[in-house]
């Protein structure tokens, strides 16, 4: 259902389409139009060679000499003395070679334009993606991005490569053929030309067949590769549960619906080729039945007969393209359609255009009467007030739920506040570039994202001017200078996201050492849960001290050595802030936080 | 490549039928270009009255040439098809019942390719491979008997331009070849950076990150676009060299052939019938030339799938039938170690025992706590239990057998578990509660769901227990996810119930509840419950401390808080812990 909207809805644009796309080829348009050009320079050269053959069987070779040749050719003739067999040849080899040329240029050129061009919207559509608001990354699987940059524009490109976007080049050959023929024989040329309506009513009829069953192929391969992906990363679930021989059912269903179809499609595509090639031949014979009296009776030059079987052959072979070409263009259109629209995804979070900027930010932070919900009527966050002096570090405590990694995300304007506002040394977060913003702010978070590189990438990532000294550095502060050093490669072992070389705790440290590199005036940072030995555990403390020490710290707190330790406590529930003071200030308030120690207390002593 | 033909011989009729019309299809071709000659010598001697036959006869033979290709080319694609699907199925067969350290070698992501790609390459070489290895050898069998027949130095003169075309195929081919593979792989690896960028996307954008990541992207597309006009080059010369081939033979038979026919020595018809039959090498000898590529394309991937085919199934045997065993539930570890063997690491990381000399015992019907710090060893415990790994010394016992001893099946339908990590199938939420039992009723689904503490959560989906949930459906939280596994549980109703820390993902005051109405409905049965929160399982009858994999503590509750050891310092740091966290 949804492909077939999809296909429509990208009739409906074409030519809004074909211009959107257009505005990424016009930078090399000069090479498009010259690629162009030499397209019908090379039909030309194609059409030019049968008529060579005709001139050379009906001034040398038949026995009953027809013509003496059109004007032109008589110079040339008179020239070669006599060799005139020669000089036709010498002819046929430059149209050859022009072919040749025209064919290879505008094939090389037009494959430099889809190159470069859609480079450039690959690269324009990875900018864009990059700077969408986190709502975007929320309701878009990863995986869909993933198909829009490598499929969708990859069918674009096919739509240069197999000649579909210069259809009309296709008619253009068809056209001259046809004139061609006409002038040297119309009643012969329109014998040739008899096989035309039926060879159009069976593209007709496979162009409609082909596309309902190409489309088909397309969404029973997406299921069937689906539903392979899914199973092969939840395999042990099916083994659990004892689910294979469903599975294998399943599985079965799926592959013998991709077989039937695909099967389908070799029918047609066998027989649009076997009908294309035997109405060629027949109306060879049609030529040879027809153009034969004609021949006979003195009509018409033996070479004009075997130089209507040559340009009939030509006609043919176009005509069993197009409906392919057809096809490669549809999807192509469908393809663009997406990938325009993925384009026009607004970027809701972006600098202002003429942001405040901030020399060397202090740090503080100021909540005032924030609201927030990711969906309307679901609130986040009520009425949330708090300031952060400068050097101040905040821990937030607060069940799963009560808001508090959503104070991080709307700190790093990762998403907007519904209402209120947020400063960052005095200036709205809304005012500030926002490159600026992450520059001023760290993020350490739970889960550590590693990308493909060496740990030495991963340390300093967007501070490439950092040498090898300063990330040793930052490593050796953050406690993990050891591992580092104790793997083969040191700072150039290569790491990646599963990294299956790294403990959990071991990530930790590099994400403090990536954090400490970075440098930045506020550190945010979500504690990570996951337990680790209590060796790691002491690296992790000590780390924690150097990455606290003289910024303003705003931490996620699990761990009560960084709860006492921090200068103030947000007891946060249901997106209210609760309860705010030092240690001492929430015990002798006697309220919630209070009453946790009491908990706590009370355990331990059952325990003794 | 011997599992391959034993596929191929299943088709043997329909190969042996799509040859025979193979054949036919060039028997009939090559009549054309011959008659043709006939036909052209009796125009060209005035003879009207035997032009009519011929041209009936070349109509004829096209007439059967197009039903022949017809069936020949849709006969021989389509027994490709059939092996392909034959091979994809077997695989997937056989992937089912391979185990957990198979998936650690082999990722989805290649397996994905071995069962695409790799299988597309071999449909190609079976297919239109065999097709062309067959019609090419025939079409010059036949074309060089004919223009033999009619004119040798012609001949030998005028196939010149096509030895040539050949060779330069031959070659050609390979690198083309080479080519199209370095540009699939430029494309791979550009998915896999937007893959990583953009999950990675919070870091890209805290560390301002976003013109590093494009600058890497940028230069792999530069990459690729070196690959893709390499590629362009080749293929931008490939059919100039067909077209070039063909017409330089024309070119040949015109001025030689030509110069024959003036010099009488030979027909006009003669020539057009050589002019014809180069015409139709063209695209044979072409593809003949990728036809080798084909071969050997499909041969290394041949290879990669034996590869899926000749790894042992984790444990050995046919699952037999999924039977629900009736068994009392005691379950053993008797001296148990395990180490998990380490292939991937070149390093030579030292193999260190998981599980080292574990023995516990548990009742029928009692329920049991593993608790322990991430690594400790609990999970590779129950996965013992149900066979995902086998014991490297020691026995695993479920009502005093050995569960080796057990079908796979009938264990796994006996021992119901849930692993760590939540996996939901785009389906159906019932579907996916119900997916252990097929035929689960409606009402022991919703139940499920019921205990599992899903209600709220179903009641405010768009289309309750029929939403589509999973990858390609509604995406719910990890906590939801662990829930609806749980449920999944439940409706299974399997005799021992265990636990593999699943709801790490809920807060502590949802675990307890679900973990105490889960308790009410399984009462009576075994269960194993595994967690890194010890808070969660102060209720069980038994509780072992896994450290480094070995049991440092085991007792109850009270008996452990009493000794005042790992796990009471756990116990009481967790305990503080979650009730900060819970406010």
């Amino acid at each position: 259902m949804q492909v077939a909207s999809e296909e429509k809805l990208a009739r409906v644009y074409d030519s809004a389409l074909l211009k959107w796309v257009w505005g990424y080829v016009r930078p090399y348009s000069r090479i498009f139009w010259f690629s162009v050009v030499l397209m019908p320079l090379n039909t030309m050269f194609v059409l030019a060679q049968p008529y060579i053959v005709k001139l050379t069987i009906d001034l040398f070779l038949a026995r009953r000499p027809g013509t003496i040749g059109p004007h032109w050719l008589q110079p040339l003739l008179r020239i070669s003395h006599g060799h005139g067999l020669l000089t036709l040849g010498a002819l046929y080899m430059l149209m050859l070679a022009g072919e040749f040329a025209t064919f290879y240029g505008q094939f090389y050129l037009t494959m430099m334009v889809a190159q470069f061009s859609l480079t450039d919207l690959r690269i324009a559509l990875f900018r864009h993606i990059e700077k969408l608001p986190m709502a975007f990354f929320d309701r878009t699987p990863v995986g869909r991005l993933v198909s829009r940059m490598t499929s969708d524009i990859d069918a674009i490109n096919e739509m240069f490569s197999s000649g579909s976007l210069t259809i009309f080049i296709d008619l253009l050959t068809l056209l001259g053929i046809i004139v061609i023929m006409l002038n040297l024989n119309a009643r012969l040329a329109l014998w040739s030309l008899c096989a035309i309506p039926p060879l159009l009513i069976v593209l007709n009829f496979f162009r409609k067949r082909a596309r309902a069953v190409y489309r088909e192929i397309r969404e029973r391969l997406a299921a069937l590769n689906a539903y392979l992906s899914e199973s092969l990363g939840g395999m042990s679930v099916i083994q659990l549960f004892t689910r294979e021989r469903e599975s294998a059912r399943e599985f079965d269903d799926l592959n013998i619906r991709s077989r039937d179809v695909q099967m389908m499609a070799n029918v047609y595509e066998a027989g649009l080729f076997a009908t294309v090639e035997t109405l060629s031949s027949v109306t060879i014979a049609v030529i040879l039945w027809r153009g034969g009296g004609q021949v006979i009776h003195g009509l018409i030059g033996l070479g004009t007969l075997v130089a209507f079987m040559e340009y009939a052959q030509r006609f043919f072979m176009p005509l069993r393209d197009i409906s392919t070409k057809y096809t490669v263009l549809q999807s192509a259109l469908a393809a663009a359609e997406r990938l325009e629209n993925l384009m026009a995804e607004p970027r809701t979070i972006a600098s202002p255009p003429a942001p405040r900027l901030v020399s060397n930010p202090r740090g503080s932070i100021i909540f005032e009467h924030v609201d927030f919900a990711y969906r309307p009527g679901e609130p986040v966050l009520r009425d949330l007030s708090l300031t952060v002096e400068p050097g101040q570090k905040i821990a937030i405590v607060g069940a799963t739920g009560s808001g508090k990694t959503t104070i991080i995300k709307l700190l790093t304007r990762f998403y907007d506040v519904t209402a209120g506002r947020i400063l960052v040394d005095g200036v709205d977060v809304r005012e500030w570039d926002l490159s600026q913003l992450h520059r001023a702010i760290g993020l350490v978070q739970q889960d550590v994202f590693l990308f493909a590189g060496d740990v030495l990438d991963n340390v300093r990532l967007s501070r490439s001017d950092l040498g090898e000294d300063a990330v040793t550095d930052a490593l050796a502060r953050a406690q993990a200078l050891g591992f580092v050093n104790r793997m083969a490669r040191g700072l150039h072992e290569p790491v990646d996201e599963r990294g299956a070389n790294l403990s959990a705790g071991q990530r930790q440290l590099l994400s403090f050492a990536r954090a400490l590199a970075y440098d930045p005036r506020i550190l945010v940072m979500d504690e990570a849960t996951s337990s680790v030995d209590s060796e790691t555990e002491n690296l992790i403390q000590r780390a924690l001290d150097q990455l606290l020490t003289g910024r303003t710290a705003l931490v996620i707190a699990h761990r009560l050595s960084t709860i006492e330790r921090a200068d103030r406590i947000l007891v946060l529930s249901h997106g209210v802030l609760r309860e705010s003071g030092t240690h001492r200030e929430l015990l002798d308030q006697r309220g919630l936080y209070y009453h946790l120690f009491e908990l706590q207390y009370a355990s331990v002593g059952s325990a003794n | 490549m011997k599992r391959l033909f034993g596929y191929i011989r299943r088709y043997r009729l329909r190969y042996g039928f799509g040859m025979f019309c193979t054949f036919a299809t060039a028997s009939l071709a090559m009549t054309i270009p011959f008659l043709i000659r006939d036909a052209i010598n009796a125009i060209e001697r005035g003879h009207s009255e035997r032009l009519v036959p011929l041209v009936e006869g070349i109509a004829l033979a096209a007439v059967g040439m197009g039903l022949a290709r017809w069936f020949s080319r849709f006969m021989l694609f389509n027994c490709a098809r059939d092996i392909e699907y034959d091979l994809r199925k077997d695989l997937y067969a056989h992937l089912l019942h391979l185990g957990p350290n198979f998936y650690q070698r082999l990722r989805t992501g290649d397996l994905m390719s071995r069962l695409i790609n790799d299988l597309t390459a071999v449909r190609m070489m079976v297919g239109i491979g065999v097709l062309t290895f067959v019609n090419t050898p025939l079409y010059w069998i036949y074309a060089l008997a004919i223009m033999l027949s009619l004119n040798v130095p012609l001949t030998l003169a005028s196939i010149a331009p096509y030895v040539f075309l050949f060779a330069v195929m031959w070659r050609l081919s390979h690198s083309l070849m080479e080519r199209s593979l370095l540009v699939q792989e430029g494309l791979g690896a550009i998915g896999a950076k937007v893959q990583e960028s953009l999950s990675g996307i919070h870091v890209v954008k805290a560390y301002n990150f976003e013109d590093h990541e494009a600058a890497r992207f940028r230069s792999l597309n530069d990459e690729f676009n070196q690959h893709n006009l390499a590629l362009a080059r080749l293929r931008g010369a490939l059919l100039p060299l067909i077209r070039g081939a063909a017409a330089s033979s024309t070119m040949i038979v015109l001025i030689y052939g030509g110069s024959m026919v003036m010099a009488k020595r030979m027909s006009i018809g003669d020539l057009v019938a050589f002019m014809s039959y180069l015409g139709l090498l063209a695209w044979p000898t072409t593809a003949f030339g990728w036809t080798i590529s084909l071969y050997q394309r499909g041969k290394a991937a041949m290879r990669r799938i034996d590869e899926v085919f000749n790894s042992a199934a984790g444990v050995a045997e046919d699952n037999g039938d999924a039977i629900k065993l009736e068994v009392a539930g005691a379950v053993e570890w008797d001296n148990v170690s395990f180490a998990y063997s380490s292939h991937h690491d070149g390093n030579g990381a030292t193999i260190e025992n998981a599980l080292t000399n574990i023995s516990v015992r548990v009742a029928p019907g009692e329920k049991l706590a593993i608790v322990g710090r991430t690594g400790a060893g609990k999970s590779t415990m129950v996965k013992l239990l149900t066979r995902l790994i086998e014991p490297t010394s020691g026995r695993v016992m479920l009502d005093g057998r050995d569960v080796s001893e057990y079908s796979l099946g009938a264990l796994r339908r006996t021992i119901g578990m849930v692993p760590q990590e939540p996996v939901l199938f785009s389906d159906t939420l019932a579907r996916n509660i119900a997916f252990g039992r097929v035929d689960a009723p409606a009402d022991v689904i919703i139940e499920s769901a019921r205990t599992a503490g899903l209600e709220g959560e179903i009641a405010a989906l768009p289309m309750g227990l029929e939403t589509i949930v999973g990858e390609r459906g509604m995406s719910l939280s990890g906590g939801q996810k662990q829930r609806v596994t749980i449920a999944r549980l439940l409706a299974y109703d399997p005799a021992v119930v265990v636990l593999d820390d699943a709801l790490s993902s809920v807060d502590t005051e949802t675990e307890r509840a679900v973990l105490s109405s889960l308790g009410e409905s399984v009462r009576g049965r075994t269960t194993i419950v595994v967690s890194h929160r010890a808070s969660t399982v102060r209720d069980a009858d038994q509780i072992i401390v896994l450290e480094r994999g070995e049991i440092v503590e085991r007792g109850t509750h009270e008996e452990l808080m009493a000794t005042r050891g790992v796990y009471a310092a756990l116990f009481r740091r967790q305990l503080l812990e979650e009730e900060l966290a819970s406010y």
